[in-house]
């Protein structure tokens, strides 16, 4: 692909909000992991990462109709990082209708509508009122978060939502790189939220994957993940100067199971291959991993045999979900911001929360941040449905 | 702009169990589908994930088989997929809302993994055998064009063939009045590079451009859709079918973003 330069970004998480906050976590390995205390959930033995300046933020009030947590999330994501003086120049020197919004979200905002059913508000027919139209479109449907965004940031390009479960918002770089390439936008902002709801933290429990700790990513005593919140957005400008640039972009599916990853990690080794195809590089190239790292037992080992497969096991990698919970929709962007900062001050992040790497995972996994030379870096995102995405990154002038 | 061609076409919605019988009823106006739902049982599908799938990924799959129906499977197997959804599987949510608001919340596995709307491309991908890349879009009431100009990226980028799935399952609870609720409707699309089309025989899409038009005088609206479909924003796909199943030229407009229109030109 041709080189797209991420010109602003910002990222909010557990680990902070803004970029500097996150960062100053990283650094310190710490973890935004608390225990689990997010109602009517609350009952499952679970950490999570949990944004808690979320409570207090509405979204502006010209744009009430979409108040929900995913919205309040995105919104105090948007603001941080000066990110919307860089889209506004960006809009004023093409045009607010040549800019693309690109956001991936699992579940967007469901929660609105789950709370709803829970208060007795709402039932499926018969008795009762039935979901209120605005409630769904403005809050609830898969667009509502991007529609809010682009109208926030007062965009009026292409736009679309990618909900490809834990892929969704890694995924939209490749989609806004090929939309550009086509002429349907000059540049495109792309981003990922997706925020805590019963559907997930109960789902997830439904499948065991929970884990009781503060999740251990590639540690011997992992037992399962974190879930968390987050929110992060890019602008990627075709003729911005940027220090960082997305060049190669990977898709692929396993055609193994629903749920559950290709032991062998066949999928995910096909996604980082073709990342590396479209970016022109070689295995070798790559200087650092941010790992998709979700500390459940069954996707680590799938996914040290894809690097082993790929990379050997001289690539230094590292997971940071010990630090911000699996984000789901939002894990893509979140860690692809991180890897950028890996890239532009020369450190990769350790494996926060993992004190001893299993011996069954062959990887040269980090356990604390390190300072190293870094050109370029790859960020792995996998999901449900078999769905695979990596992304290579590369940094200097 | 570039040409897209129309290779291969598939259609699973109640009264229209497949291409033909859409084709058949396109070709009268004045025709109503019948309300029988399609036997859809993909016998693509291992029979555990038969028993698993959704309404969605069982209409989806169902028709994405017919529109590749003519091709030897490792080609099928390399295509990449892009499914396109305003509301993904209203069945599941309902479901799965009526669990979570219980006292005590018990989920099915199935259920939740049933519930990630690329659960029809993740089906699809099992059913094909594919490890192309997928992926799934949504844009409200826009999700159809949505999806069609992800599809044109694509293949301008690729210059290879894409299969592209629609498909919306809406149910009473997106909607404040049960009777209102649409008819599910998926339809598959086999589209590629119009010069990689047969020279003779090919079917074009041609020059899709955004098209401003405040008061849509002259636009396709869901509500003009056949009967049972009016309001399903997947079953926007019959203004283009309905071109295709009368063999004439046509300019189909989709509704796009903030009340633009998707402009295609159909060449038969």
């Amino acid at each position: 692909m041709k080189p797209l330069p991420i010109a602003a970004s910002t990222m909010t998480n557990a680990c902070g909000v803004g970029t500097i906050d996150v960062r100053s976590a990283l650094i310190r390995g710490e973890s935004g992991l608390t225990r689990n205390d997010f109602e009517p959930a609350a009952v499952l033995d679970t950490w999570i990462g949990r944004v808690l300046e979320i409570d207090t933020v509405r979204v502006a009030s010209k744009h009430a109709l979409y108040d929900c947590r995913n919205n309040q999330l995105a919104q105090l994501a948007l603001v941080q990082d000066d990110f919307p003086v860089a889209v506004e120049a960006a809009a004023q020197r093409y045009g607010r209708d040549r800019i693309g919004v690109f956001v991936g979200t699992s579940t967007s905002g469901i929660l609105a509508t789950e709370l709803a059913f829970r208060a007795g508000s709402l039932n499926v027919s018969g008795a009762g009122e039935a979901l209120s139209s605005d409630l769904y479109r403005y809050r609830h449907s898969m667009m509502a978060t991007t529609e809010f965004v682009r109208s926030y940031l007062g965009l009026a390009g292409v736009a679309l939502t990618i909900s490809t479960a834990c892929t969704s918002s890694a995924k939209v770089f490749g989609a806004a790189a090929r939309a550009i390439a086509a002429g349907q936008c000059m540049a495109a902002v792309v981003g990922g939220v997706d925020s805590l709801a019963l559907s997930t933290l109960f789902g997830f429990h439904s499948l065991s994957l929970l884990s009781r700790h503060a999740c251990r990513p590639f540690a011997a005593d992992r037992d399962g993940i974190s879930i968390g919140e987050a929110a992060g957005f890019a602008l990627l400008d075709p003729g911005g100067d940027s220090d960082v640039r997305v060049v190669g972009v990977g898709e692929s599916s396993d055609a193994y199971h629903m749920s559950t990853p290709h032991p062998d990690g066949a999928g995910a080794a096909g996604a980082m291959r073709a990342a590396l195809r479209d970016a022109q590089l070689a295995a070798g190239d790559i200087d650092y991993v941010n790992l998709h790292g979700t500390a459940s037992r069954a996707n680590d080992i799938a996914e040290d045999r894809a690097l082993v497969d790929v990379f050997g096991t001289g690539t230094p990698v590292s997971s940071t979900k010990g630090a911000t919970g699996h984000t789901l929709g939002a894990a893509g962007v979140t860690e692809a911001l991180i890897a950028a900062l890996a890239l532009r001050e020369q450190w990769m992040p350790g494996t926060t929360n993992c004190a001893r790497v299993d011996p069954e995972l062959a990887s040269a996994v980090l356990l604390l941040p390190h300072s190293q030379r870094l050109l370029r870096v790859m960020t792995n995102s996998f999901g449900f449905g078999g769905t695979n995405c990596s992304l290579v990154l590369e940094g200097g002038r | 702009m570039i040409g897209i061609a129309l290779g291969g076409i598939g259609v699973c919605a109640p009264g229209m169990a497949d291409w033909q019988e859409a084709r058949t009823l396109l070709r009268s106006p004045e025709a109503q589908p019948s309300d029988r739902f399609p036997k859809v049982a993909p016998s693509w599908l291992p029979a555990i994930e038969r028993r698993r799938a959704n309404t969605t990924s069982r209409l989806a799959v169902a028709a994405a088989m017919q529109a590749v129906r003519d091709l030897p499977s490792a080609e099928v197997a390399r295509m990449p997929t892009v499914f396109s959804s305003a509301d993904g599987d209203g069945e599941v949510l309902t479901t799965m809302l009526v669990a979570l608001a219980q006292p005590k919340v018990a989920l099915s596995p199935t259920l939740f993994h049933n519930s990630v709307f690329n659960a029809p491309p993740g089906y699809w991908g099992l059913a094909a055998q594919s490890n192309a890349p997928s992926t799934a879009v949504s844009a409200g009431n826009a999700s159809f064009a949505a999806g069609l100009r992800e599809v044109h990226a694509q293949i301008i980028a690729t210059q290879a063939p894409v299969l592209y799935i629609a498909c919306d399952v809406t149910r009473s609870i997106i909607f404040r009045d049960a009777s209102t609720a649409p008819a599910p409707f998926a339809c598959a699309l086999r589209l590629l590079p119009a010069d990689a089309a047969q020279p003779a025989g090919g079917q074009y899409l041609d020059g899709w451009f955004i098209d401003m038009d405040e008061d849509g005088a002259n636009a396709a609206r869901m509500d003009e859709l056949p009967g049972p479909f009016a309001g399903n924003p997947s079953a926007m796909a019959l203004r283009l079918l309905a071109a295709v199943a009368n063999e004439k030229a046509a300019v189909i407009r989709l509704p796009y973003l903030d009340n633009s229109w998707l402009t295609i030109r159909y060449f038969p």
